[in-house]
């Protein structure tokens, strides 16, 4: 099967790269979740800290990488156009990978604070900050990506039709470049230091990431369900409505207890306890599309992630985060392992299978194909659920060490340390990693799916290539 | 000669009942996440009054979502209470068992509304895993 458009294939690197780092990522985790029970596991080859700096800035440029080749892949055949500069976006991805790969190197070749001598922290301090950690250069050659990418997206649809599914997307990855500005303010005083880091993180995983997310969803739920465009356009509208009037308010649950007015107990109280609604809707979308649908698409294992996507989403991003969200509860639950649990599914339900579901529907066709062999497909269905399982597990058995953890350290008369309580929660950080481990077997299955062929007595039989109906 | 309606108008318009299954998918999703007990009795009243003259699609949402109702209000209500009788609050175990499970069974039962909201507004019928069956 031929791309529409021959400028898409410079999605398909991207897609490689994000599916590498994911693995890496996922190494990094199993590392990680040793060393809570295990505390000098590889110490002082790579310590805890470091660890966790790689797992999580992985978990941000696979991400982003899936981001980019999702939007060469959607952009040309939405703008019914080639790709202003395909040569920009293979220059790109390898100024960003190759960057993101010497930062990771970095990480884990010297100690942080050399580190941040060798790339000149002295002259903008923007380094040792959560999630921020990237040396200066690299958190300017992330600008100078962002700028050009946006370049090449923003000039193929001014050339080109104008589609809500392309205008959100164009909105989310404006706000993407435009928030990671505030990566570079790093004011002295603490509380305004945290208060602006949440412009980053917050706003973007609970803010303009969502406008991301429910563009490429609309995308693969039109090209696989049939559904009229206007259908799918209603619900988007109303998707991003109720992301953006709950979101940017509900920015407000970081600032319960770091310094800003009391207010914001109020506000962010009220406002993030209505976040749920857009996920909600959102599950609700991507179930009424595949009711609705005109037509049996044979890629079965990119509809199930994208249904995947809305359920999890809900859970993770919804349900998990509505748990501790209210002030009153989060003054007891505040960055306990409740919020590493929340982390896990949220990101997991939301963005990595969003990800997945655009590369599952787009990497068939970019290999020459409308969709995979049905072995490759039935291999990646069982990783969608080695995966999808195991992330309910690792949520569930956080969430159990996090309730003890706030009943030992800030319930009880007399409370104990953190490191003591730690102690006691060991039981839940090895089933965690157990789950983990069944976790990467999915991914191990995920990979592997990529290479499997039909059987030759399936494919005599004519059973390989489904066709659409 | 008439015009032949649009095919894709065809199937926008909303089947017999439709309407009316959405509002019990509503319903019981609104008793769950919003107004308990209130909701249900709406959901309630609106089966009594259409059971019996409700075209199919909407008599099987009716009866899916008041059953899957009652089990809800079993077991959040009665099962969490007995947890609770049975440990007292004064133990750290049984905060884990109590949060996990209410966690649990709630987002579970709202994830199947979701799923027949969705199968209403497409003017389907649903059957609720497990809680579909009304209580003996």
């Amino acid at each position: 099967m031929q791309l529409q458009y021959k400028s898409q294939a410079v999605a398909k690197p991207y897609f490689i790269a994000a599916i590498a780092l994911f693995a890496g990522q996922i190494l990094f985790g199993l590392i990680l979740g040793l060393q809570y029970v295990i505390g000098d596991f590889l110490f002082p080859a790579i310590p805890f800290n470091v660890a966790r700096m790689v797992h999580t800035n992985l978990l941000i440029v696979w991400l982003l990488f899936g981001f980019m080749g999702a939007a060469y892949y959607l952009v040309p055949e939405e703008t019914e156009t080639e790709l202003h500069s395909p040569l920009l976006a293979h220059v790109l991805f390898w100024v960003f990978l190759i960057a993101g790969v010497l930062t990771v190197a970095g990480y884990l070749a010297v100690p942080y604070a050399t580190l941040a001598e060798l790339t000149g922290n002295e002259l903008l301090e923007t380094m040792g900050r959560e999630f921020l950690e990237q040396p200066l250069p690299t958190k300017l050659g992330i600008v100078v990506v962002a700028l050009a990418f946006l370049y090449n997206i923003g000039m193929t649809l001014l050339k080109g039709r104008k589609t809500a599914i392309t205008l959100i997307l164009l909105m989310g990855l404006i706000g993407l470049a435009v928030l990671f500005l505030f990566a570079f303010y790093n004011p002295s005083n603490l509380v305004k230091d945290k208060y602006f880091w949440w412009w980053v993180v917050h706003l973007w995983v609970e803010g303009v990431w969502e406008l991301i997310l429910g563009a490429i969803l609309g995308f693969v739920l039109l090209k696989i369900t049939g559904v009229d465009r206007e259908v799918i356009e209603k619900w988007l509208y109303v998707i991003i409505t109720l992301t953006l009037v709950t979101g940017i308010i509900g920015t407000g649950h970081h600032y319960y207890w770091i310094g800003p007015p009391g207010y914001w107990q109020w506000w962010g109280s009220v406002f993030s306890a209505l976040e749920p609604i857009p996920f909600f809707a959102l599950t609700i979308f991507c179930f009424n599309m595949v009711n609705r649908r005109r037509r049996q698409h044979p890629n079965k294992a990119a509809t199930l992630w994208a249904l995947g996507t809305g359920v999890m989403a809900f859970l993770g991003a919804g349900v998990w985060g509505f748990l501790h969200t209210l002030a009153p509860v989060n003054y007891y639950t505040h960055g306990t392992q409740i919020t590493a649990a929340h982390g896990h599914m949220a990101f997991y339900g939301a963005y990595v299978m969003v990800v997945l579901t655009m590369i599952s529907y787009a990497m068939p066709i970019l290999r020459g194909r409308e969709v995979n062999p049905e072995r490759s497909q039935v291999l990646e269905m069982w990783s969608f659920w080695l995966m999808t399982v195991s992330m309910v597990f690792i949520t569930l058995f956080l969430t159990a060490a996090g309730i003890l953890q706030v009943w030992l350290q800030r319930i009880i008369p007399n409370p104990q340390p953190f490191m003591a309580v730690q102690d006691q929660l060991a039981m839940f950080y090895w089933m965690r990693w157990l789950a983990g481990v069944v976790f990467f077997a999915g991914l191990a299955v995920y990979l592997y799916s990529f290479f499997a062929k039909d059987k030759p007595e399936a494919i005599e039989a004519g059973e390989a290539h489904p066709s659409v109906t | 000669m008439p015009v032949s309606p649009d095919p894709s108008a065809i199937e926008e318009m909303p089947l017999p009942g439709q309407g009316l299954a959405v509002a019990a998918e509503s319903l019981y999703l609104i008793n769950l996440l919003l107004l308990p007990g209130l909701a249900f009795l709406a959901l309630l009243w609106l089966y009594q009054r259409h059971r019996a003259t409700a075209p199919p699609l909407a008599r099987q949402h009716l009866r899916q979502t008041l059953s899957a109702s009652l089990w809800a209000g079993v077991l959040l209500i009665i099962a969490n209470l007995l947890i609770l009788i049975l440990g007292g609050y004064d133990k750290a175990s049984i905060w884990v068992m109590v949060i996990l499970y209410f966690t649990t069974v709630h987002a579970t039962l709202v994830m199947l509304g979701i799923l027949g909201l969705a199968r209403a507004l497409a003017g389907q019928p649903y059957a609720y895993p497990l809680v579909g069956k009304l209580l003996p």
